[in-house]
């Protein structure tokens, strides 16, 4: 099996997937899961021949296990979702649509990562785009596919402009030739990092460009939120990746203005991704919707992936590489069992569900692991990967990026554990008394990730290992890895005794819960404050206005939406100047400025000669 | 067996005549007419063919190279693609449709400056009477105006240059203006790009666009903007590209103006909420880039261009036409979910939307990276900005149309197809079948670039330009 049949053999399971559908939705749902499968075992498969190349059409591959490494976590997020898709073509407009442009999509990502050249990159990359809007658009809102495709196109462009410049200066279009090409061109050089780096910005929703993840996070159809999140914002990643490794920036920009050993240009974008861990933080705290609310934690994740890529150096590059994996399988499991709850209550607002950790016991323990692993508590591999950019960031000395890096754990406690107490804790809704948990077939792949979350915390080293072959492979010092501890320069961590003794703590913790005596179990509404009785439930509800007085320290912060309307905006009196000016109906004034162009031109003519 | 040329021009215009005699069976008539064009246009002889039996350059001469090749395939099989969608729509002007298809092979095939005129008068007045279709009066009275006045600055501009070289035909006119000062050529190169600027819809000149493609059906939509504007911007190709080919300060005059065309164009389409409109706007942006292309000598990429905006108007302007006809209304905003029962109409739309925006593994890719390439190449870093902020602009308002018509739905609700205005059919089978090949075209020539530019400039170069300014078939181990 080489990279081509998979590419084919997907794009072809998507055709018959959409024929399927035609004729019974689930099972050409069942035909993505199936395909994504089938995708995640070939690709890991590939291991074998990597570094070997091959050629499609026009599109040349190579085997890089970076790609390998991207590609498999990529298809993890889209298999275990695949899952969920039979249970959810009632809901969509286009159900033959859907599973033709899921598949369409997967595969598309498979041509980002082993990309040779920049045409296949960037060839796969828009065909990732536009299927992936068009998937958007069957959700809840038509806006999020619009806004997420625009700001997609903002970041392609700008690539675009990159690669051609960096053709138009090398001759080549090799990624590795192209960019290597270039250190006799600083100038140029600082131009082509900044668009080229702006497509992975605008995916992994970096400041700037992070307004389209609470909207496509947030709105997309339920079984598409975990793709998204867990999947294709780390297509960015890959990008920002190449951006320090194939474009060799450090080197590049050796000799300029540096600050603590990271040059201006690269410091500057790890001070938008520092901005990026405030923001999403900040807003996540904000939100109703617990979609929308995992969205921006996103954003604050995403982050700290393009922090820890940035520094390139043995420790801090290597927790980015690991973050990819961990906030993959945990975002992936919290928005499964977002939707999973969804699937039973059919919402997703937080005030509108409750207690649901008496009918939906599993999905529980799957949301409480993701969050444990998001907000890098503890045996999970949440843990792992951000120690890792936090000693990197201290080695470095790199005070202002790490103190956002702590001010981003510190808030994501805050908000990751409020879907928790709202949705899961707390008491059921009437209307929820008679829901039951999900289905096996819903259960396995939350199970599966759940695991993962657990093994990539316990022993990081089985993926730790594939790291350091990224990092020599790309000619960076590995990270020092002994049998089961992580070496660094400030200390060392074993995460088989952090989860032995939280293993413990938990176990007592577990012993005093069964001892004790059961608690009396009382209705919602039977209480009473300030001698009062309250009548409105929401007000009892946990996440009802939770963090009032902390929001209202940054209501007035700027929307960032605004500066993207104002663009609109200004387009839009441009086309109405142009329209007045040039569309009138009356002839008179058309022949005039007919005229007026000739004589200008002549004048402009006799000006310039 | 290869046929003379001339026949092209010839057929029609016999055929136009017959049928004004023959009313009753008109329509059969325009329907012969154009097959036999279609077919022909594949077996008719290349070189330079004198017409009249006077020796060139004494006599009027039509030269069919690959560029002019390229115009009439273009040209002929859009004229049958657009009377297969909309038969009913064209018959009653069959006479006008043949002659105004004479025209057009003559503007493209013609070697002579003068039979250009002559021939651009005859496609202008088919073209004012189409435009009557639309019932407003004033804006066909405002195309015919400014239409006229174009045609009188030719003409001017023409006849300056004739007084300076003696001569009307295009190869002695490149030779002789090449021994002129700059400054001589200025006013005549000047007249002559305004004349030709109106039907190749450049702004100042194309006012008279938003009143005639606002109001067109199906049928006249699709003859504007995409036959009629093709045919311009190959005759705007063979002037500014190899007859006069402007010098340092024309050519930044026209430049200028063929790039505002293309920011003014984006920015009125993002703006517009018609879907006509919109497409209008958008035809007249990209007439701007593909002028910026042939003006600077980008003659490959240019017809990339051209063909790429012929092919996605054919099918959207004529889908926009026959939803206003079926709904009463080409405002998108009310339009939400017309292809929820039109799914194969809605695939051609959207893959002729995603291709006039330049997404890969369509045509419109291979011709956005030609003209990215043909500047980056050139050193030029200003045009490729503009294009690629044009692009972001241009798929905006394209994904916004193309969401509102797919899926139907509120705000915070899951996409419904309960919510569409309705499932009316937009094509019939014909139509609905020739608008998918279209859409299998551009698919295909996507996936296979090259083979799509070999197609379109066999010997690698249009007009002596360089040719594709690059090539996607990329050998093996990456080189080119």
């Amino acid at each position: 099996m080489n990279l081509n049949l998979i590419i084919i053999i997907t794009t072809a399971v998507a055709l018959v997937a959409y024929l399927v559908s035609k004729v019974n939705d689930k099972a050409g749902a069942a035909m993505t899961v199936v395909g994504s499968l089938f995708a995640l075992i070939a690709v890991f498969l590939l291991r074998d021949s990597i570094g070997t190349e091959i050629t499609l059409l026009y599109f040349n591959f190579n085997l890089t296990v970076t790609g390998w490494y991207f590609a498999l976590v990529m298809l993890m997020a889209y298999s275990m979702t695949a899952f969920f898709n039979p249970f959810w073509m009632k809901k969509l407009i286009y159900p033959a649509g859907y599973n033709f442009l899921y598949l369409l999509s997967m595969a598309g990502t498979l041509g980002v990562f082993f990309a040779k050249d920049f045409i296949t990159l960037f060839v796969f990359w828009e065909t990732v785009v536009w299927s992936s809007a068009f998937i958007i658009q069957m959700g809840k809102s038509r806006q999020a596919a619009y806004v997420y495709y625009v700001i997609s196109a903002i970041g392609s462009m700008a690539t675009l402009f990159a690669i051609m410049f960096a053709y138009g200066t090398t001759g080549t279009f090799v990624i590795n030739d192209a960019f290597g090409g270039l250190a006799a061109y600083p100038g140029r050089a600082i131009v082509i990092f900044v668009t080229f780096i702006a497509a992975g910005m605008a995916k992994i929703g970096i400041f700037p460009f992070h307004v389209w993840l609470p909207f496509a996070h947030g709105s997309a159809p339920h079984t598409f939120s975990p793709v998204l999140s867990g999947g294709l914002v780390k297509m960015g990643a890959f990008v920002a990746l190449l951006s320090v490794t194939a474009f060799p920036a450090y080197k590049i920009f050796g000799g300029m203005a540096s600050f603590r050993g990271i040059p201006l240009p690269i410091y500057f974008m790890m001070a938008l991704g520092a901005i990026s861990i405030v923001v999403g933080t900040l807003m996540a705290i904000k939100q109703e919707d617990a979609k929308k609310l995992l969205a921006y934690s996103s954003v604050a994740n995403g982050g700290y992936i393009l922090i820890g890529l940035l520094m390139l150096d043995q420790v801090g590059f290597a927790g980015g590489l690991m973050h990819i994996v961990n906030h993959a399988v945990a975002s992936a499991a919290a928005f499964l069992s977002i939707a999973a709850v969804a699937y039973r209550t059919g919402t997703t607002k937080m005030s509108e569900m409750g207690g649901m950790i008496h009918r939906m016991p599993i999905t529980y323990v799957v949301y409480l692991i993701a969050i444990i692993s998001m907000a890098g508590i503890p045996p999970m591999g949440g843990f792992v990967s951000k120690w890792l950019i936090f000693q990197g960031l201290a080695d470095k000395g790199l005070l202002f990026i790490a103190a956002t890096a702590f001010f981003g754990s510190i808030g994501s406690f805050l908000y990751v554990f409020r879907p928790l107490s709202a949705v899961f804790l707390g008491q059921t809704f009437t209307r929820d008394l008679n829901k039951k948990e999900v289905g096996v077939f819903m259960l396995f792949p939350m199970v599966v990730l759940t695991l993962l979350s657990l093994l990539t915390g316990i022993f990081p080293n089985i993926f730790l290992r594939v790291v350091t072959e990224i990092q020599t492979s790309l000619g960076v010092l590995p990270v020092t890895l002994a049998e089961n501890t992580i070496v660094t320069n400030n200390g060392f961590l074993d995460a088989f005794k952090v989860f032995i003794v939280f293993g413990f703590g938990f176990a007592i913790a577990f012993v005093l819960f069964i001892a004790r005596r059961k608690s009396r179990r009382v209705e919602l509404m039977d209480t009473y404050t300030s001698a009062e009785f309250i009548h409105t439930r929401e007000l009892l509800h946990y996440s009802h206005s939770f963090y009032a007085p902390f929001e209202r320290l940054y209501e007035k912060a700027p929307d960032t939406m605004k500066l993207y309307h104002k663009a609109a905006v200004k387009i839009s009196e441009i086309g109405n100047f142009a329209e007045a000016i040039f569309f009138g109906i009356k002839p008179a004034r058309t022949v005039l400025l007919v005229m007026g162009t000739v004589l200008i031109g002549i004048i402009a003519g006799g000006v310039l000669s | 067996m290869m046929f003379n040329p001339v026949l092209l021009i010839a057929i029609p215009l016999g055929l136009a005549f017959i049928a004004v005699i023959f009313k009753k069976i008109q329509k059969w008539i325009l329907a012969l007419g154009i097959i036999v064009n279609a077919v022909l246009v594949f077996f008719v002889e290349k070189g330079e063919t004198a017409i009249g039996g006077f020796k060139i350059p004494f006599g009027i001469s039509l030269v069919l190279d690959d560029f002019s090749a390229a115009g009439v395939i273009l040209i002929n099989i859009l004229a049958l693609a657009a009377i297969v969608i909309a038969f009913k729509k064209a018959e009653k002007f069959a006479p006008v449709i043949l002659a105004g298809l004479a025209g057009m092979n003559g503007m493209i095939l013609t070697g002579d400056l003068f039979n250009l005129f002559v021939f651009m008068e005859i496609t202008a007045i088919s073209a004012y009477i189409l435009s009557s279709e639309g019932r407003k009066p004033a804006q066909s009275f405002n195309y015919l105006v400014i239409g006229s006045v174009g045609s009188v600055f030719y003409l001017l501009g023409l006849i300056l240059l004739y007084n300076q070289t003696g001569t009307l035909n295009m190869v002695l006119m490149t030779e002789k203006t090449g021994f002129l000062e700059q400054t001589v050529l200025l006013l005549p190169v000047l007249l002559i790009f305004v004349g030709i600027a109106v039907e190749a819809k450049l702004l100042p000149m194309a006012g008279w666009v938003r009143g005639v493609l606002g109001n067109s059906n199906s049928y006249t939509g699709v003859m504007f903007a995409s036959v009629y504007s093709s045919a311009a911007l190959f005759v705007f190709g063979r002037i500014f590209s190899q007859v006069l080919v402007p010098g340092t300060t024309v050519g930044i005059v026209i430049i200028t103006i063929a790039l505002v065309t293309f920011a003014a164009g984006q920015a009125s389409a993002f703006r517009s909420k018609s879907l006509r409109q919109v497409l209008l706007y958008s035809s007249i942006a990209q007439s701007g880039l593909a002028a910026a292309l042939f003006a600077t000598g980008f003659v490959f990429p240019a017809v990339l261009v051209v063909v790429n905006n012929a092919i996605g108007k054919l099918i959207m302007f004529s889908a926009a036409g026959s939803l206003e006809e079926k709904y009463g209304t080409d405002d998108y905003i009310g339009l939400g979910g017309a292809f929820n029962k039109n799914t194969l109409t809605g695939i051609a739309f959207t893959i002729a939307a995603l291709s006039l925006t330049g997404l890969p593994l369509l045509f419109g890719f291979y011709a956005k990276l030609n003209v990215l390439a043909a500047y980056l190449n050139q050193g030029t870093f200003f045009v490729p900005a503009v294009v690629l902020l044009g692009t972001i602009v241009e798929g905006a308002y394209f994904i916004k149309i193309l969401i509102k018509l797919w899926a139907p739905g509120k705000e915070g609700e899951w996409a419904d197809a309960d919510q569409s205005v309705g499932d009316k059919r937009i094509f019939s089978y014909t139509g609905t079948i020739a608008v998918i090949l279209a859409a299998v075209l551009v698919v295909l020539s996507g996936l296979l670039p090259d083979t799509a530019g070999k197609l379109i400039a066999p010997e690698g170069g249009l007009l002596g330009d360089d040719g594709p300014a690059i090539s996607l078939l990329i050998q093996k181990g990456g080189d080119q």
